[in-house]
């Protein structure tokens, strides 16, 4: 009403001629709107529309990049949430019993990328039909707006970026993730329903599998999300998400513990189960000294990776210098590193080097 | 039309999308960043911002880009106005344009402090009140201004209504100190 004159009509109208309170209301909030008008009233800028086109053309940020589009997200703040602590879950999971240590903790020191297809992302959220996976403690994913809120919740230092290429905006939004705890309680009951369903036998059960325990811990974590996340409007397509322009995560290494029977023993059987897809089977298999590797699984599309050596140790670099995306991914002194975006390969290894 | 020259076609497309919603909104993105800075030229800074930034990682066929190029104006010009570097850059630049001027130099320099009060106080809101003050000065319709910042039309009237008060109350507070 205060904008548009023509909105003062009918019975909003009558009322407020009728309604000293209302009017005082409606004078007062008037008063503000024409007040304010006055003060933000600027000069008109003439603009040269084509003029301008040349010269964005023509600067040399302006170069195109391809938008790298995420896999299909299905709207929903919480089932993404829960898919996210899920993948998390699975990693430590594919890293606990590729572990296969008959010591009971695991500090994984160097990392390797296990090329997995979304078939066998799936195949590791089918773990829940060989057992029950509850979370003792749930992982608490918060949003931050500066560095010292994030980590007050994880409870570590947050790195420090301190080459920023300048490509890469300085605004940085900081997320935090308390320690996660997941049990995994393997069920022989639920691992044979599983396998009959799939027309399959259960593989010979080793005594204690039934009821044993795997025990993931995860985090906690804190990461940097730099460049604005752009929430697109209702009703486009939520595929067209693009990569934000740089991500840098640290995490306190996973680690695993069991019961009954051995890491190493979790790991052959839940690898013999029907829901696990061959390649992954392969790729889990194929990886030398499984006691001191984190894998991470990376999307096969994604996977051109290359040993480089960051801060002293061994680590993944992924991705290429198209600038489309590359991360790279190292482990030190029992943290997790992890440095990604819409990228070059080289300004990833560049920044990874000089973290903080 | 022969496969060649459909496939040329499509190519060039993606290139005539971006540059309609360049004719389409370079104005009006222009318009809210000078709106917020009071300062033609470096709101023309700001739109190519803008626009390259876009440019670079999103499809000028989204059906977000309107909405997400109106909200990145507001966002990179309210940033740029609480930076120390664009505080000096426009004290200088205001220096030299006073020379220029043929406004009675006793008003000119009342005008230009009324400005910068302004913009000081603009810089004082909330991101979000601000950005809505800066679009709905602009021109932009409720609803342009709700797609921009991600709230529901019924929510626009009360932001402004808010940030109305909220301007006026910091300006006065601006003055008085």
């Amino acid at each position: 009403m205060v904008d548009d004159p023509d909105a003062r009509a009918g019975e909003d109208a009558a009322h407020l001629e009728g309604c000293s309170e209302c009017r005082g209301r409606f004078e007062g909030i008037s008063d503000d709107a024409r007040a304010v008008a006055t003060l933000l009233a600027v000069h008109d800028a003439h603009v040269d529309v084509a003029g301008a086109f040349d010269r964005m053309l023509a600067a040399p940020a302006a170069q195109r990049r391809p938008i790298f589009r995420l896999p299909l997200i299905r709207p929903g703040r919480r089932p993404v949430v829960l898919a996210f602590a899920a993948v998390l879950a699975g990693v430590a999971l594919i890293a606990a019993v590729v572990a296969g240590d008959l010591t009971l903790n695991f500090e994984p020191n160097t990392v390797t990328p296990v090329p997995v297809t979304v078939a066998d992302m799936q195949a590791l959220s089918q773990l829940s039909n060989y057992g029950d996976i509850t979370w003792t403690k749930q992982p608490q994913l918060q949003a931050a707006t500066s560095a010292s809120d994030a980590e007050a919740l994880a409870g570590m230092t947050a790195p420090v970026v301190s080459n920023l290429p300048s490509s890469v905006s300085k605004n940085i939004t900081y997320g935090a993730m308390t320690q996660a705890e997941a049990v995994f309680t393997f069920s022989a009951e639920k691992a044979r329903a599983a396998a009959t369903t799939q027309g399959k036998t259960l593989p010979a059960l080793p005594a204690g599998m039934d009821g044993a325990t795997l025990t993931i811990k995860v985090g906690p974590a804190i990461g940097e999300i730099y460049g604005d996340l752009q929430k697109p409007a209702a009703g486009s397509d939520i595929s067209q998400l693009t990569l934000p322009q740089l991500v840098v995560v640290k995490s306190s290494a996973p680690s695993a513990t069991s019961t009954q029977v051995t890491v190493r023993q979790i790991e052959d059987y839940v690898l013999a189960q029907p829901g696990i897809t061959p390649e992954l089977k392969a790729a889990v298999q194929a990886i030398g000294d499984p006691s001191t590797t984190l894998l991470i699984p990376i999307p096969v599309a994604y996977t051109t990776s290359k040993d480089v050596t960051v801060q002293g140790v061994k680590g993944v670099a992924l991705g290429d210098n198209t600038g489309v995306g590359a991360g790279v991914i190292w482990v030190k002194n029992g943290v997790v590193y992890a440095v990604a975006g819409s990228i070059k390969v080289d300004e990833a290894i560049a920044i990874a080097n000089n973290l903080k | 039309m022969n496969l060649g020259t459909r496939r040329m076609s499509t190519v060039r497309s993606d290139d005539e999308a971006f540059e309609d919603l360049f004719t389409a909104e370079y104005a009006r993105v222009v318009r809210i960043a000078n709106r917020v800075l009071a300062d033609p030229h470096e709101a023309e800074d700001v739109a190519q911002e803008v626009f390259i930034d876009f440019h670079r990682l999103h499809s000028a066929t989204a059906q977000y880009a309107p909405a997400w190029l109106h909200r990145a104006a507001a966002h990179t010009s309210l940033n740029r106005l609480r930076g120390a570097r664009r505080r000096q850059k426009r004290e200088v630049a205001q220096a030299l344009e006073e020379g220029e001027r043929t406004l009675d130099p006793q008003k000119q320099v009342e005008v230009d402090e009324d400005r910068r009060q302004v913009r000081v106080a603009l810089g004082r809101l909330a991101p979000k009140p601000a950005a809505a003050l800066a679009m709905r000065a602009s021109g932009l319709s409720y609803a342009e201004v709700a797609q921009a910042l991600g709230v529901g039309i019924g929510q626009v009237g009360t932001l402004l209504r808010r940030a109305e008060a909220a301007l006026r109350k910091e300006v006065t507070r601006g003055t008085s100190n």
